[in-house]
């Protein structure tokens, strides 16, 4: 591992109040100049540069309000994400507000910048993090939070929220992540769960009329935030624990405070038509293409998955909102590629419809569609088939998720292995010339037999592909499961990974001697820190501290293996690990997220953890009858999905899967996103 | 099928796009231009775009060339204007000249470069003073039949380069800088393209550290040996065209404009 650099402090100036409020347009400075002498010596530098094509470029003078959004890791895996970009647009076209983007830098660069005084700057000006009125920062999954950090102490402000004062930016963040902030909760000042769109914009609006009207006191600017419906200012309530140091309950000390705050969610996505003009990148990223969000939400009811859980409910755009999209897009960006993006995309009620109509109008041409679907079923070959007229037939991705039908039944991903096999024998016979298969281990309940039974598919999928092709291929990954709040597997508990190293060597033991059949794992030291920071609560925030001191950041790359120096942090601030990851809650314990409100009942969440464990499986919602999950009758809304029973174009019960919840998974791992 | 070639610039931000990501920056803003580009044949088709040689990343230039062709016949004046509004900012499209067929490659026509390598502004004493001993050792350097330079790569290693067998042509002069009264001491130098590749790094290496020319032909002294007066690094490497090397500059290959070797509006010209 790269030593880390020395945190030397990146001092902003003391005059920032009036850079803050300037209308000068030539202020704040820019870093660029003092920036690009370093450029050539650092790894990809075009990340740094900023000047990508549909970027915005507002003169400072212009706008009350500035947002620094950013996305807390580097550009690469950044840039692709939709979120940031709507947000930044949905801002931009405010006349009166700016938004700039930034991420993080490489450990290269960042021991530049510490030892020459760069502060954590914007791609559009290269302006400071600390002359932005908020600094907005998506969180999408636990592996950023040191980088977090370390952007606020290199963009020149204080690490913990009580510290800074009406000149430090309003630290803001949303994203899947902060649906348990509370690991966090001493360094940001406020979080959001779920949709941005509407709140972003409501919080625009108050911190103008705060800058207007006052613009010194900052807790009366926290305080009218946290009347934002759905903004949670975590300094305004108190984690009280018992004597043997349980958490008794999150309560709000402020007055005025709503006591528990209720995620937010955009009604109607039709209105929200964004990021219509992507940001074309000028240097490779993970995902180079426009990528369209075809829907919201997700209703399979994957235990495991807090993607699907936290989004609900379903809100599909429409195939002619998606097709105009797609066409304007590639106008504006010139991309040769199209991502139908969603949490399961095949799952749209037009699905098939749009495919189609995509491959007529794109047939012929340079551009390619993707469909990140890992759905086991024949109706997915279809699908993927249509989209693949114009190339080769590649890969396919399915995603069985367990080995066993057992442990299938216990996570709701409801596969029989005939139903995998017989998906594997057409798309081979397709012409498909390679598949991924998708497992995780150490689910609860799991035994040495169902982590076998990983094996025992793969092989037999395997068989299936050489029957085939000599040169087919099967790869088979696997990960290590990963408990999450606002799951019904929130309560358990999760492997440690010297367990999950036995489980994945007893797999690649199983099969050695078929050596065309690729195993890939991830790294189950990673998810120690997922798990920690998913599920912990306020305690565990002085070792987010003290791991980043200790130099932790990048945590989530494997060029980066920081459990070593996160077990330090762990042993000198005093925070078991053991008790937060690895053991089984009861009912009745309070949870570090309880006072924040998914949507989803907990009482439903703990009977779908306990049915599972009966292997009951439950209905994707979408198609059939409510299961009172809480979330529908809680926000007032239904699926929102132009499904019709009379006219369905897609198979509600595909052929021969036998009914259940049909099972599915965005993407590869890199696209698990 | 039209082919054009034509002469673009990198400056600004763009200096730091690799040339491998270069390709997807040009097919997609001759997709936004909407210019019927032909594509390869295959299953992975790509844009017909080709370039000559790789800028190393960092360098900026008005020199670049590029060679398009296109499916359908466009009309270049303004279909190429369209393409260089769309690009991303500091490349321009300065010049283009259709390919008649059978007319040499790209490359034969871009025998030499002509280099630019700007130092640090300076005021005027120390500006001149480091002019001066750029002309010193440009003369000594002119006067030798071979320079060797270690360059340093990435793996580590040093490799020896003699960059005399490439060297055409070399001028110091001073330019003013964009803050009154500073001047910025400034190299130009034409270099054959052809043979090993000679870069202005090496060609600086050459010049700064032939401080005595009876040592020991070739190897750079070591870093601690600087003189206390060392030169400054240049800030801007700058490739300016290319074409045919001409006594005092260069033919620039596509509009036939001789660009010479020391601008007229340098400072001590002024
Ligand atoms: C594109 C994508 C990627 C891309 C781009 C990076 C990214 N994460 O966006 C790539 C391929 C690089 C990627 C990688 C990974 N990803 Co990913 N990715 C996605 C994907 C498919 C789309 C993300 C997206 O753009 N969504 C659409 C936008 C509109 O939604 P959004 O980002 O959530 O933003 C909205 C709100 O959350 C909110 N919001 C977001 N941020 C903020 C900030 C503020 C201040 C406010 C007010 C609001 C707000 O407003 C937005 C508009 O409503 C999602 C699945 C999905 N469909 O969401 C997975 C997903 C986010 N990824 C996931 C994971 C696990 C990963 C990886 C860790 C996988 C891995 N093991 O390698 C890596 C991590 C990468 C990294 N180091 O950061 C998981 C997260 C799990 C979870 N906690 O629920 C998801 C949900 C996939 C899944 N089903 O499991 N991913
Ligand atoms: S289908 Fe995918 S996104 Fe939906 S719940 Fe299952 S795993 Fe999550």
């Amino acid at each position: 591992m790269t030593p880390p650099p020395a945190l030397l402090q990146i001092a902003p100036p003391v005059d920032r109040a009036a850079v803050r409020r300037a209308v000068d347009p030539e202020t704040p400075p820019s870093y660029f100049e003092a920036l690009e002498p370093f450029l050539p010596s650092v790894k990809k530098p075009a990340q740094y540069v900023g000047g990508e094509h549909n970027q915005t470029f507002k003169p400072w003078g212009s706008a009350d309000v500035r947002w620094l959004l950013n996305y807390p890791d580097a550009y690469e895996v950044g840039q692709p994400n939709q979120g940031i970009q709507i947000l930044y647009e949905i801002l931009n076209e405010r006349p009166t507000t700016l938004a700039e983007r930034s991420y993080a830098p490489w450990v290269d660069l960042e021991a530049i910048m510490r030892e020459h005084g760069i502060p954590t700057f914007s791609l559009e000006n290269h302006h400071p993090l600390w002359a932005f009125d908020v600094f907005a920062v998506t969180l999408p999954h636990e592996l950023a939070h040191t980088n977090l950090l370390n952007l606020l102490d290199l963009g020149g402000i204080p690490v913990r929220s009580a510290k800074r004062t009406a000149d430090d930016p309003i630290v803001l963040v949303g994203g899947h992540a902060a649906y348990n902030p509370e690991p966090l909760a001493p360094f940001i000042d406020a979080a959001v769960m779920g949709d941005g769109e509407e709140v972003t914009l409501e919080i625009d609006d108050v911190v103008r009329a705060w800058k207007r009207e006052d613009g010194r006191d900052r807790h009366a600017l926290l305080k009218r935030l946290a009347g934002v419906e759905g903004v949670y200012i975590p300094a305004f309530y108190e984690a009280r624990y018992t004597d043997d140091g349980r958490l008794k309950a999150t309560v709000a000390v402020e007055p005025g405070v709503p006591a528990i705050v209720p995620k937010r969610t955009v009604q109607d996505l039709e209105q929200w038509q964004y990021p219509k003009k992507q940001i074309v990148p000028m240097t490779e990223v993970v995902h180079e293409r426009f990528s369209v969000e075809i829907f919201r939400g997700c209703t399979r009811g994957c235990r495991f998955c807090q993607a699907g859980m936290i989004t609900r409910p379903v809100r599909e755009r429409k195939p002619e909102t998606i097709s105009n999209l797609v066409r304007e897009g590639l106008k504006n960006t010139g991309f040769e590629e199209v991502g139908l993006l969603s949490l399961s995309s095949a799952d749209h009620a037009d699905i098939g419809t749009i495919a189609r109509d995509l491959a007529d109008e794109y047939e012929g041409t340079a551009t390619s569609l993707s469909l990140p679907s890992t759905r086991v079923d024949a109706f997915n070959v279809t699908l993927s088939n249509e989209l693949a007229r114009n190339g080769r037939r590649t890969g396919l991705t399915f995603a069985p998720e367990a080995g066993s039908e057992r442990m299938r039944g216990v996570i709701n991903k409801m596969v029989s292995e005939e139903d995998m096999l017989r998906t594997a024998e057409i798309a081979f016979a397709n012409g498909w010339r390679h598949c991924k298969l998708y497992f995780m281990v150490g689910l609860p309940t799991e035994t040495d037999e169902d982590v076998l039974a990983i094996a025992d598919l793969s092989i037999k999928v395997y068989e299936i592909a050489r029957k085939h092709g000599h040169k087919n291929k099967v790869t088979t990954s696997v990960g290590g499961f990963v408990p999450k709040p606002h799951t019904p597997f929130q309560w358990v508990a999760q492997d440690t990974p010297e367990e999950i190293h036995r489980k994945l060597k007893l797999i690649r033991h199983a099969i050695k001697d078929h050596s065309g059949l690729k195993l890939r794992t991830n790294d189950p030291e990673e998810g120690v820190i997922e798990g920690l920071l998913g599920r912990g609560d306020r305690r565990v925030a002085a070792a987010v501290e003290r791991a980043w001191e200790l130099g932790a950041r990048m945590d989530g790359w494997h060029e980066m293996p920081t459990l070593d120096t996160w077990m330090q942090a762990l042993e000198e601030t005093d925070v078991p690990l053991a008790r937060y990851s690895y053991r089984d809650r009861d009912e009745d314990e309070v949870l570090p997220w309880d006072h924040l409100d998914s949507g989803l009942e907990k009482a439903w969440l703990w009977q779908d953890w306990q049915e599972s464990l009966s292997g009951d499986e439950v209905d994707d919602c979408r198609w059939t009858p409510c299961y009172d999950c809480g979330v529908c009758p809680g926000l007032d809304i239904a699926h929102d999905t132009g499904y019709d029973a009379a006219n369905a174009t897609l198979p509600v019960v595909p052929s021969g899967l036998g009914g259940g919840g049909l099972p599915i998974m965005p993407a590869r791992i890199t696209d698990r996103a | 099928m039209q082919r054009i070639r034509i002469r673009y610039t990198k400056e600004g931000r763009v200096r730091f796009v690799s040339a491998r990501d270069l390709t997807s920056v040009w097919e997609r803003a001759l997709r936004r231009a909407d210019l019927p580009i032909a594509y390869s044949e295959g299953f992975n088709p790509h844009a017909k775009v080709s370039f000559p040689d790789a800028l190393p990343v960092g360098y900026a230039s008005t020199g670049e060339y590029a060679e398009l062709t296109f499916a359908a016949p466009i009309d270049p004046g303004p279909d190429l204007g369209r393409l260089s509004a769309t690009l991303p900012g500091g490349m321009d499209i300065t010049t283009y000249l259709e390919v008649p067929d059978g007319a040499p490659k790209l490359a034969k026509m871009l025998g030499a470069t002509l280099w630019e390598l700007v130092l640090p502004e300076a005021d005027e004493d120390a500006a001149t003073a480091q002019v001066d001993r750029l002309r010193d050792a440009s003369d000594e350097l002119v006067a030798a039949t071979s320079a060797e330079v270690l360059r340093l790569r990435p793996n580590g290693e040093e490799k020896p380069i003699d960059v005399r067998p490439a060297l055409l042509a070399l001028r110091a002069f001073l330019r003013p800088a964009d803050t009154g009264g500073a001047l910025h001491p400034t190299l130009r130098a034409v270099l054959r393209n052809d043979g090993p590749t000679v870069r202005p790094t090496d060609l600086f290496t050459a010049l700064t550290s032939r401080r005595d020319p009876a040592a020991d032909r070739g190897a750079s002294p070591p870093p601690s040996d600087a003189p206390a007066d060392a030169l400054p690094t240049p800030r801007v490497h700058r490739r300016v065209a290319q074409g045919e090397p001409l006594d005092g500059g260069l033919r620039e290959a596509l509009s036939g404009e001789v660009v010479p070797l020391e601008p007229a509006r340098s400072a001590e010209a002024a």
